[in-house]
């Protein structure tokens, strides 16, 4: 399995580049929270890496490719993005979004192939959406669309996953199963990197938390090494809660 | 899937029955298989020459110019993924006016396609040039809604000087838009450069699909939105510009049919572009008979002038809707 690198990364918007040098090795079958305050650059990390903002210097390697020269079909198809964007104008079936994450794997005539439905059906049912696959996104709630979002990163099957907060403001009961299913995913062998801000969530969930502040990494490692009062009062200005964080459980039904 | 068949067949069928309305029925009364001997040269002189030069090359320019601007707003509504764009938010048709009011400022009548042409084409250098490699839809459409607001100053302003009472009326005249003055000449540049745009857009298609997701989304799924920016710019400003060249400025028929569709076969932007040239083709044609039906002795209605009426109340309807939506 192969690991994700970046090497002296610098990136940024305008002029003034956002991150820095910045280095970093993510593993296959690890689930990985990107943690930081507003601003810090977590979000330009994972842009770059995607190939959506360009890069003004470094490298980034999937394995033994070099992800910056792959043309942007085969790009898309080795790394998956998931934006915490969930403005969608149209009114397109569920199965419609979620069938937009075949896109690098198009042909001419823009079909989709018998493998790409089946993996689409199966993330579907995975993800308990086949009752709602032929409604339209616009009448779902956000909890809703979100899951539905995250069947449409899942069917792009890429070996690496990036989620760019992809639960901000869902309730708790969501934003704990969509991490499971990013830690699941995590399992079958794929990179998964997530930006979040819910330190309970990563502290529970993370198999590494890369902590960043200012365009650069204050740490990184494995929860329990990264979530210490020092790293916290430096990047957060808080104090970990007595007792560390706790994770709320979710009800049996 | 077999309903967007149907509908497809429908949409078809529909468009060539208005073609072919428009060959049959006209001032001069020409029975359809008369009609349809003197298309191909047979049968009375006059006959031959009332369909060849005038209501062939009319139907031809009308379906050409509408699937044009039918394509051309749905490619823009699904690039700005916004339903209020159409095809003169990038200012091309704009400028094409621009260029034809200078012909006839100078009183070069016969240039006024060429110079509509180049005015378009011009208008699109400069966009791109404007934008260059900022890559955002919103920032694209701002530049181009600028360019086509300077455009039709500058219009103004040469009708303000304009020479005489006379040059302003044919000013006034050409900009209300009409396929009157659509001859057999004006084929030989318009269908080409209008089928060059339609591919261009055709070729978007895919990519406004992915697009429905966000800019940043797709362009994680492979998206390149400098080559998608790129062929919309030329494939807009070909059709809009051999349109205007030939027609005059047509409003609102790039707005309203992408509209329409939306209702009937579904919200794909994908899908919407070519659906919307059939359509915007049959409603262009059907339009242009409505003109010619009330048009009588003297009094002209204006294709554009048509349009419009049509366009503008749907558009309030629509701009209102959504923002009680």
């Amino acid at each position: 399995m192969s690991a994700l690198r970046f090497e002296k990364l610098t990136a940024g918007y305008g002029r003034k580049p956002v991150i820095t040098g910045l280095e970093g090795e993510a593993q296959s079958g690890r689930f990985i929270a990107l943690l930081g305050p507003n601003g810090c650059g977590k979000s330009t990390l994972l842009k770059s890496l995607a190939g959506i903002l360009p890069v003004k210097s470094g490298q980034i390697a999937h394995g033994n490719t070099n992800v910056r020269l792959l043309p942007n079909a085969l790009r898309a198809r080795t790394i998956a993005y998931l934006s915490q964007q969930r403005d969608i104008v149209w009114p397109l079936s569920v199965r419609e979004i979620i069938a937009l994450g075949r896109a690098p794997y198009r042909g001419p005539l823009g079909k989709i192939s018998a493998q790409g439905q089946a993996k689409i059906d199966d993330v579907i049912a995975r993800l308990d959406l086949s009752e709602y696959s032929n409604r339209s996104i616009l009448e779902l709630s956000g909890g809703e669309v979100a899951r539905v979002l995250l069947a449409r990163a899942l069917v792009v099957d890429a070996p690496v996953l990036l989620a760019d907060e992809p639960f901000a403001s869902l309730d708790p009961a969501a934003q704990i199963q969509m991490t499971e299913i990013l830690k699941s995913e995590a399992t079958t062998g794929k990179t998964v990197i997530c930006a979040m801000h819910d330190l309970a969530l990563a502290q529970h969930y993370a198999d590494e938390i890369w902590l960043m502040k200012d365009g650069a990494f204050i740490a990184k490692g494995t929860p329990s090494e990264v979530l210490n009062d020092t790293n916290l009062v430096q990047t957060f200005g808080i104090h970990p809660p007595e007792g560390g964080f706790n994770l709320p459980r979710i009800a049996k039904a | 899937m077999a309903g967007r068949t149907v509908k497809l067949s429908l949409l078809i069928i529909a468009t060539i029955l208005i073609a072919l309305a428009s060959l049959f029925i006209g001032s001069t009364d020409i029975a359809p298989m008369a009609a349809l001997k003197a298309m191909f040269g047979q049968g009375e002189e006059a006959h031959i020459l009332i369909l060849q030069q005038l209501r062939l090359p009319r139907t031809l320019l009308g379906l050409a110019i509408g699937a044009g601007l039918g394509a051309s707003g749905a490619a823009l509504q699904g690039y700005s993924r916004n339903p209020l764009a159409d095809p003169g938010v990038l200012g091309f048709s704009a400028c094409a006016a621009l260029g034809a009011v200078a012909a006839l400022y100078f009183g070069l009548r016969t240039y006024v396609p060429l110079f509509a042409l180049i005015g378009a084409g011009l208008g699109a250098t400069l966009l791109v040039a404007l934008v260059g490699q900022r890559q955002r839809a919103s920032v694209l459409i701002l530049a181009g809604v600028g360019l086509g607001a300077l455009a039709t100053a500058v219009t103004g302003l040469i009708m303000n000087f304009a020479p005489n009472p006379w040059a302003l009326s044919e000013i006034v005249y050409w900009m209300m838009g009409s396929l009157r003055e659509a001859g057999p000449s004006a084929l030989i540049y318009c269908l080409p450069l209008t089928a060059a745009g339609l591919i261009a857009l055709f070729i978007t298609a895919p990519d406004l699909r992915t697009l429905a997701l966000g800019e940043d989304t797709a362009q994680s799924l492979g998206v390149s939105l400098p080559r998608l920016q790129i062929l919309l710019v030329s494939g807009v400003a070909l059709c809009v510009g051999s349109g205007v060249a030939v027609a005059g400025a047509i409003g609102f028929v790039g707005l309203f049919i992408p509209h329409i569709l939306r209702a009937l076969i579904g919200a794909d932007p994908a899908r919407l572009v070519p659906y919307s040239a059939l359509a915007g083709a049959g409603f262009l044609v059907l339009a242009d008979m409505a003109t010619r039906a009330i048009s009588s002795n003297g009094a002209t209605l204006y294709l554009g002038i048509l349009t419009s009426l049509i366009g503008v109340p749907f558009f309030l309807w629509l701009a209102t809707r959504k923002m009680s939506s």
